[in-house]
C-alpha cells in the first residue's frame, strides 16, 4: 500500500503494547493512546491511574477520535481495562487483547488470529499479502534502526533523553514505520555530534515516567540512562509472519511472572554494565507492590520513583534523583 | 587542605536554617534559626571561608558548593558513627531514609502522616508544644491504637477517643506510635540504625520507632545539625581534593 492509502487508514487505538506488525498488516493505523499524555497538563476527574484516566477523558470528551479501540486486557492492568470499558463506550468497536501469562505461544497465536479477524483482514488474503508482508518489513526494518539507536545510546553515543522519546514511539512507530524509520535514522546520523555523556550507568525501569523531562532530569542529576526497560520490550519483540509474531510477543516480560521479568533484567543489566536503577512507578500502580522483589533480586542500589501526574517533573523526584546521582558517584569516592 | 581556613556548612531546610562551623578538625560554632532568617547565618560567613549548603533551598543560599541533604546526612552520621548501616533522617516536612549498604534510598514525601508535620497538628490541637506531646506520652501507662494513616483521619480518630474518655496521655502515646509505625514501613532491616533530623530530639517517637523495629537506635549529638556539619565536611573533603 502506498503512502496516500495509509494516510487514509483507520485508526485502532491501543491501551498498551499491542503488536503493530499485526495492525498494519491489517491496513490499520495503530495509536498508542498513551504516548501524547507526558506532553500535556491532563487533570481527569475520577482517576486511580492517570495513564488511563487521560485518555478514556480524551477519549470520552471526543479529543481523541478512533474508529476502533483494543484493550489490552490480559497482561496489563485492571486499571487500564476498567477505564478501557468506561472509553469503550464512545468508539464504535472494542476488542479486548489478552497476553498469555504462562508464555503459550499457541494461545499468543489465537489472540493473534482474534485481532486479525476483528480488523477485518489480517496477513491471509491474496490482494492483502503484499501489503501485509510490506507492513512487517517495514516495521521490522525501523525496529532494527531502533536497536541500533539504542545500542548507541546504552553506549553513551547518543542522547539518551531523545532517544527515550523515539523509542517509546515503538508502540504505534507513529503511524507510518517507513516514515518514523527514516526519523530514527536521522537520530542515528545527529548521534555523530553527541558528545557524550558522562556519570553512573543506570537502568530505567517500570512503566515509563509521564513526567515529560524525566530524561533531562535524570541528567541534570549526572545519571546517564543506559537502560529503558519498556521501550526495548517494544523493540525486542517482532516477527514476519503469525507464527513468529507469537512466538516473539509471548515472551512480552511485563504480562509474564515476575520472575521471568526478571530473568531479562539481569540479563540486560548485566551486558549494560548498569551501576544503579530507577523504579518508576504510579503511585497507584499495582507495580509498586514489585518493588522489594526488584530490590532483592537485582542486587544493586535502586532509586524507586513514584508518579502521578504529568508535567515536569516535581522539585521532590529532582531532589532524590540528585541524591541517588550523588549516592552512586560516593560508591567510586567521588565524595 | 588550607591550614587555618574555616568551613562552612548551611543546611537550608523547609522550617528552620542551620550552619555549622568546622575548623578541620572540629566543629566551632552552631546555630539554628527559623527558615525564613537564614540571611542571618550567610551575615556571619568570612571572607576565604568555603561555603557548602544542602537543603531544601539549598541553591538560594550563596554556596561555592551545594550538596543534596541525602548525601550531607551520610557524611554528618560518619562522623560520630562510621559504622551505621541506615540512616532515618525525621524532618519536619519528610522523612527520608538511606540504607547505606546498597546506597537505596526511601522517602516519605507525599503526605505529612509519615513526618513531623503530623505531630506538630497535633500538638497544636492540645495547645501544646511537640515537645510537651511527647512529655505527656512519656507519662502514658498505656497507648490507644490510632489506625488512619492520612494525619486528618487521624487527628478526627484521635478527637473522637478523647470524647470518648480515652485519657490525653494515652492518646498522645497512641500519635507517636501511629507516626513511628508509619516511618518503620520504609526503614529495611538493619542492626546499626542512626536517627537525624529534628523529630529524633523526640524521646517518645524514638521509644515508639525503637520498639517497632526491635532495635536501639542510635542518636549522634544535635542531631538536628547532622546535616549541617555534612555539608561542612564536603568542603572539607572538596577542598583536600582541588
Ligand atoms: S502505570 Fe500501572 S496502574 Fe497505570 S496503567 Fe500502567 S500498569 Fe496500570
Amino acid at each position: 500500500m502506498g503512502r496516500r492509502g495509509r494516510r487514509k487508514a483507520r485508526v485502532a487505538g491501543i491501551t498498551a503494547l499491542v503488536p503493530p506488525e499485526l495492525i498494519y498488516a491489517a491496513g490499520w493505523r495503530p495509536l498508542d493512546i498513551n504516548n501524547w499524555i507526558p506532553g500535556s497538563d491532563a487533570r481527569p476527574r475520577s482517576k486511580l491511574c492517570a495513564w488511563t484516566a487521560s485518555w478514556r477523558e480524551a477519549i470520552l470528551g471526543g479529543e481523541l477520535k478512533l474508529d476502533a479501540l483494543v484493550v489490552v486486557a490480559g497482561g496489563d492492568c485492571h486499571n487500564a481495562l476498567a477505564d478501557g470499558q468506561v472509553a469503550a463506550r464512545n468508539v464504535g468497536r472494542t476488542h479486548y487483547f489478552f497476553y498469555p501469562f504462562d508464555g503459550d505461544a499457541g494461545y499468543m497465536e489465537g489472540q493473534l488470529r482474534a485481532l486479525e479477524g476483528f480488523l477485518g483482514e489480517g496477513l491471509r488474503g491474496e490482494r492483502a499479502h503484499d501489503r501485509a508482508m510490506r507492513a512487517l518489513e517495514e516495521v521490522a526494518a525501523a525496529k532494527r534502526l531502533g536497536l541500533r539507536l539504542e545500542a548507541l545510546r546504552s553506549a553513551g553515543r547518543a542522547d539518551p533523553g531523545s532517544t527515550f522519546d523515539a523509542l517509546i514511539s515503538f508502540s504505534d512507530l507513529e503511524g507510518d514505520p517507513a516514515r518514523f524509520g527514516g526519523k530514527v535514522e536521522r537520530l542515528i546520523d545527529a548521534s555523530r555530534d553527541f558528545r557524550g555523556t558522562e556519570g553512573p550507568g543506570v537502568a530505567l525501569i517500570g512503566v515509563p515516567p509521564i513526567y515529560r523531562d524525566f530524561h533531562r532530569a535524570c541528567a541534570e542529576a549526572g545519571l546517564r540512562v543506559v537502560f529503558d526497560e519498556l521501550p526495548y520490550e517494544f523493540l525486542r519483540l517482532g516477527g514476519h509472519d503469525l507464527r513468529s509474531l507469537a512466538r516473539s510477543y509471548s515472551t512480552y516480560t511485563f504480562a509474564r511472572p515476575v520472575e521471568f521479568r526478571l530473568g531479562l533484567l539481569k540479563r540486560e543489566l548485566s551486558r549494560r554494565k548498569v551501576r544503579g536503577i530507577i523504579h518508576y512507578a504510579q503511585f497507584t500502580c499495582h507495580h509498586l507492590l514489585e518493588d522489594g522483589l526488584l530490590r532483592e533480586e537485582l542486587d544493586l542500589p535502586m532509586l524507586t520513583v513514584q508518579g502521578d501526574l504529568p508535567g515536569r517533573t516535581p522539585a521532590q523526584v529532582r531532589l532524590r534523583l540528585e541524591a541517588f546521582g550523588e549516592l552512586l558517584g560516593a560508591g567510586k569516592g567521588a565524595i | 587542605m588550607a591550614a587555618g581556613r574555616a568551613f562552612v556548612g548551611i543546611d537550608a531546610g523547609s522550617t528552620a536554617a542551620k550552619l555549622v562551623r568546622f575548623d578541620g578538625r572540629r566543629v566551632v560554632r552552631s546555630r539554628m534559626v527559623p527558615a525564613r532568617d537564614w540571611h542571618s547565618l550567610v551575615g556571619t560567613v568570612r571572607p576565604r571561608e568555603a561555603v557548602c549548603t544542602t537543603g531544601y533551598f539549598r541553591r538560594k543560599v550563596p554556596h561555592h558548593l551545594t550538596l543534596t541533604e541525602i548525601s550531607a546526612a551520610r557524611l554528618g552520621v560518619a562522623r560520630s558513627f562510621p559504622d551505621a548501616e541506615v540512616i532515618i533522617d525525621l524532618g519536619g516536612q519528610d522523612t527520608k531514609v538511606t540504607d547505606l549498604r546498597n546506597l537505596t534510598l526511601q522517602m516519605n514525601d507525599r503526605c505529612s502522616a509519615g513526618t513531623g508535620a503530623f505531630l506538630e497538628q497535633a500538638a497544636r490541637y492540645f495547645g501544646m508544644s511537640v515537645e510537651g506531646l511527647s512529655r505527656m506520652a512519656e507519662r502514658a501507662r498505656d497507648r490507644v491504637d490510632i489506625n488512619s494513616t492520612c494525619s486528618v483521619f487521624a487527628q478526627s480518630e484521635m478527637i473522637s477517643m478523647l470524647e470518648r474518655g480515652a485519657r490525653r496521655e494515652e492518646v498522645a502515646a497512641g500519635l507517636h506510635h501511629a507516626l513511628a509505625r508509619r516511618i518503620a514501613e520504609l526503614v529495611p532491616d538493619a542492626e546499626r540504625i542512626v536517627a537525624i533530623g529534628g523529630v529524633a530530639r523526640n524521646r517518645s517517637m524514638l521509644f515508639a520507632l525503637g520498639a517497632i523495629l526491635g532495635r536501639r537506635l542510635r542518636v549522634p549529638p544535635e542531631p538536628q545539625m547532622v546535616n549541617a556539619l555534612g555539608a561542612a565536611l564536603h568542603a572539607v573533603a572538596h577542598s583536600s581534593q582541588s
